[in-house]
């Protein structure tokens, strides 16, 4: 440079000027050439050098039920612990995330919640080759890998198993995913803390919803939804040992006996139906057919045009009616204590889906007591009251008063979860048994969880002339609810009954914000896909 | 544009049939009084926070239409001037019952359950209180309190498991089955007890979230319900207050005792304190309760332990208490 500078001063300008520039551009292309022929021969020596781990890697054939292949000992991940340092076995699972860093390449392989980490090493089984097939394996593909479990003295802070890692020895892709994903798993399943220093990339609500197969595979929606499974077998499993019977109800009705408001019209061969908005008819009449106790569990259509956090406009109804010999007690007590018992079944078998929810979502655990606790309406009106909210004896409870009232419940009592007895026979359906001994009020009862409303029942009216002359009451046309009073015309035993949405359950059951969380596939007013 | 036939006094006009007696403005009141009768005094409605909007209306509307026949000969000009002085003088009379009812602070929408004495003090009902208490250090004196108390006043106990309890234990559950044993007499003053098994580290009453803090240690709940409860064991205005309370603070020293030298060491002062056939008298008190069962929650202090005269009051206790 200097000596180009020199013959700038001394000579021409413009041909100097033009002199420099040639021999610049002549140095670059010399070094680029040389760069090039330097990379072109690494990269035939490497590819050219002798792969010595052909066919312990690469892409599987189609599984199409060839081979057995029983041979391959298959391992679940939360299970490795066990066979540490026992030699080779086989694991297929997910690739959760893949680097290669040189000769080593580790890859964190995902069975459901489990994680745990592989690492491949260029030696004498691995190829260099190998270690970067298995570094450009795209995330989320289903691999099978043989491997050896060692153990590692290092806590590895990141995997759900964390004493171990595996040593992998054949490597094979079963089913690749596309290198470009919508959502990445970890910005999905990162914690929910507002106060976190860390990266804060999160994946919105819809985004998860429209890919909701990828959205599933976090920790924390593989437990809400195992949890759920388990609500669901805890009421089958309660009712039934109680001497309850399942009965399954029609989803298409004929819209008889329910109003026309929040029902979905269907067509119906040539005339139009509606979907089932509530079981109660068709268990009550279960009821009058002498089945004593029965309960459902099915899709419940709500046409309710409300996008809040709480409505869906399909969810999973948790129905029961059982018919009682004197008290309405009889079933409430039923019912409450039917909660309860889902409640001790979830924390007693469910404490690692818990957890692991609570690791994404941070929410108090679930309190409640046993036997469930039971206010009278007048009561929760009280406290209200106590707390200067101006609420009216007859006055249902506005949303706000029903948190607020819950709070105030939790305060008191440290629950999560309490009944409310005794509600205005006011702001009751005509249906509703008044209160014998004061006529403002009614048999009947609604159970709240984290102050949120998710049963609401009574004692239904089994006498058809009763029945009729509380309809008139009500102002409703009594022929177009004939077939429901029909059903009471040949004897039925006094009754009373309720029922609960699975998924809002689930939802405040775990502390979450919102309904779409716990249902699988939810429908809204605003979404009908996936 | 108004139709102001309708408001003639010569129709009829519907007084409300609620139960009180409403006098009949449009007959007394004097239509050539000055408009400012309508601006009564504020006594006139406070009698009943329901009728008070139905006073004023009935009278300004007959008020009004007299006034509107009246004029009905005159110019409509001299009309709408005297209409304008009217919704004027409206808007004050509104003004002044808000005035009314913000003063005395009342819940507009419905009478509060409350009985007044006569020098201003208010009479509530008794709040329903919440004790949250470990299987492991059980409130004896709840039951203690209940058999003592029994023709006297109902301490209605319910029992609740919290979710942090996973098992009560016998000792509990024994407990409970005393409890349930004593017949409940709804004639008698009560108070409803809502007792919780709970994972928590001190006994702890609640009796309202709103307006009181926790009350903490078992006896301070005896405290609270020697309080409330029967007149018998109130202690506030006895002489003996400041011994009962003495008797009591042992106690709650005791139940902290964590060797047996030092639980010794407190029956002894206990022993000292105990001059007459009770603690702090001749009648039994809340004390004796307080003293008896903490002695049944510490198992490690034997009858050795106790002296004659203590051994001698226990069995007096225990026929009051009867645990």
């Amino acid at each position: 440079m200097v000596e180009d500078k020199e013959n700038v001063e001394s000579g021409e300008q413009v041909s100097k000027k033009g002199a420099k520039k040639l021999a610049k551009a002549a140095k670059k292309a010399e070094l680029k050439a040389e760069t090039a022929t330097a990379i072109a021969a690494n990269n035939a020596a490497g590819d050219n050098a002798v792969d010595t781990a052909v066919g312990r890697y690469g892409l599987s054939e189609m599984i199409q039920s060839k081979d057995k292949r029983t041979e391959r000992n298959f391992v679940v991940v939360h299970e490795l612990g066990s066979h540490v340092e026992k030699g080779l076995l086989w694991v297929r699972g997910r690739v959760h995330t893949s680097r290669s860093k040189g000769k080593q390449c580790f890859l964190i392989l995902r069975q459901q919640s489990s994680t745990v980490q592989c690492i491949l090493a260029v030696g004498d089984i691995i190829s260099k080759q190998m270690v970067k097939f298995a570094g450009n394996i795209p995330k989320e593909s289903i691999i099978d890998i043989q491997a050896k479990a060692v153990s590692v003295p290092i806590k590895i802070e990141s995997c759900t198993e964390q004493t171990l890692e595996l040593s992998v020895e054949q490597i094979f892709v079963i089913s690749q995913a596309k290198a470009q994903l919508p959502l990445q798993i970890e910005d999905a399943s990162r914690p929910e803390n507002a106060d976190d220093e860390g990266l804060n990339i999160r994946v919105n609500q819809d985004t998860r919803l429209d890919n909701r197969v990828l959205d599933l595979r976090t920790p924390a929606n593989q437990a809400i939804f195992r949890l759920e499974a388990g609500v669901c077998r805890l009421f089958r499993d309660i009712l039934t040992e109680q001497g309850f019977t399942e009965i399954h109800t029609p989803k298409i009705i004929s819209a008889a006996s329910e109003g026309g408001a929040n029902v979905f019209t269907v067509s119906y061969f040539k005339d139009s139906a509606y979907l089932a908005q509530s079981p109660q008819l068709y268990k009550q009449m279960a009821i009058a057919a002498d089945f004593d106790k029965v309960y459902t569990v099915g899709a419940v259509f709500r046409a309710e045009d409300s996008n809040t956090h709480r409505h869906l406009t399909e969810f999973v109804g948790l129905d029961l009616e059982m018919a009682f010999k004197y008290h309405y007690h009889e079933v409430l007590h039923t019912i409450g204590n039917t909660f309860t018992a889902i409640f001790k079944g979830l924390r007693d078998k469910y404490s690692r889906e818990i957890e692991s929810v609570g690791q994404q979502y941070k929410v108090d655990a679930f309190k409640f007591l046993e036997p469930p606790l039971i206010l009278q309406f007048s009561e929760g009106v009280a406290m209200l009251r106590e707390a200067g909210v101006e609420t009216g004896d007859e006055e249902d409870l506005s949303t706000p008063n029903e948190k607020l009232l819950g709070r105030l419940v939790k305060a008191k009592y440290d629950t999560d979860f309490y009944i409310l007895d005794k509600f205005p026979l006011a702001i009751r359906p005509f249906y509703t048994m008044p209160d014998p001994s004061n006529s403002t009020y009614s048999n009947s009862y609604d159970m709240f969880m984290r102050g949120e409303e998710i049963l609401s029942g009574a004692q239904r009216i089994h006498d058809p002339e009763y029945l009729i002359e509380r309809a008139k009451h009500h102002g409703i046309d009594t022929t177009k609810i004939a077939a429901y009073i029909e059903s009471f015309r040949y004897g039925c035993p006094p009754h009373a009954g309720g029922g609960i949405g699975m998924e809002r359950v689930v939802m405040l059951y775990l502390g979450l914000d919102n309904i779409r969380k716990t249902s699988m596939f939810p429908r809204d007013p605003k979404r009908l896909t996936p | 544009m108004y139709e102001l036939k309708t408001l003639l006094p010569q129709f009829d006009i519907k007084l409300p049939t609620c139960m009180y007696n409403l006098k009949n403005v449009s007959l007394s009141a004097d239509p050539t009084t000055s408009t400012s009768s309508v601006s009564c005094s504020a006594s006139e409605f406070s009698s009943s926070i329901n009728l008070r909007k139905s006073i004023p209306c009935a009278l300004d509307l007959d008020f009004l239409g007299r006034q509107i026949q009246h004029l009905l000969k005159d110019e409509t000009v001299s009309v709408v001037i005297r209409q304008d002085k009217i919704i004027q003088q409206l808007q004050g009379l509104k003004t002044q019952l808000g005035k009314i009812r913000a003063g005395l602070g009342i819940c507009g929408k419905t009478v509060q359950h409350s009985t007044a004495f006569q020098d201003g003090r208010k009479e509530v009902s008794l709040q329903d209180i919440v004790i949250n208490g470990h299987p492991n250090f059980i409130p004896y004196a709840l039951l203690a309190l209940k058999n003592a108390w029994r023709d006297l006043y109902t301490v209605n106990v319910k029992t609740f498991i919290h979710s942090t309890m996973a098992d009560i234990g016998p000792a509990a559950r024994k407990f409970e089955a005393e409890m349930d044993k004593i017949p409940v007499n709804n004639a008698l003053p009560n108070i409803n007890v809502t007792l919780i098994w709970k994972n928590c580290e001190h006994m702890e009453m609640i009796s309202s979230p709103t307006m009181y803090v926790p009350i903490y240690g078992e006896v301070n709940v005896i405290r609270y319900l020697g309080r409330v409860g029967p007149t018998e064991y109130r202690y506030e205005g006895s002489p003996l207050c400041n011994e009962i309370d003495l008797v009591l603070d042992i106690c709650y020293q005791l139940l902290r005792c964590s060797t047996h030298k030092a639980q010794v060491a407190m029956v002894r002062l206990l022993d000292k304190r105990l001059k007459q056939q009770y603690f702090g008298g001749s009648q039994m008190s809340v004390a004796d309760i307080g003293v008896h069962s903490s002695l049944i929650r510490i198992p490690t202090i034997t009858d050795k332990d106790l002296t004659p005269a203590l051994l001698a009051w226990r069995k007096r206790a225990k026929l009051v208490t009867q645990i």
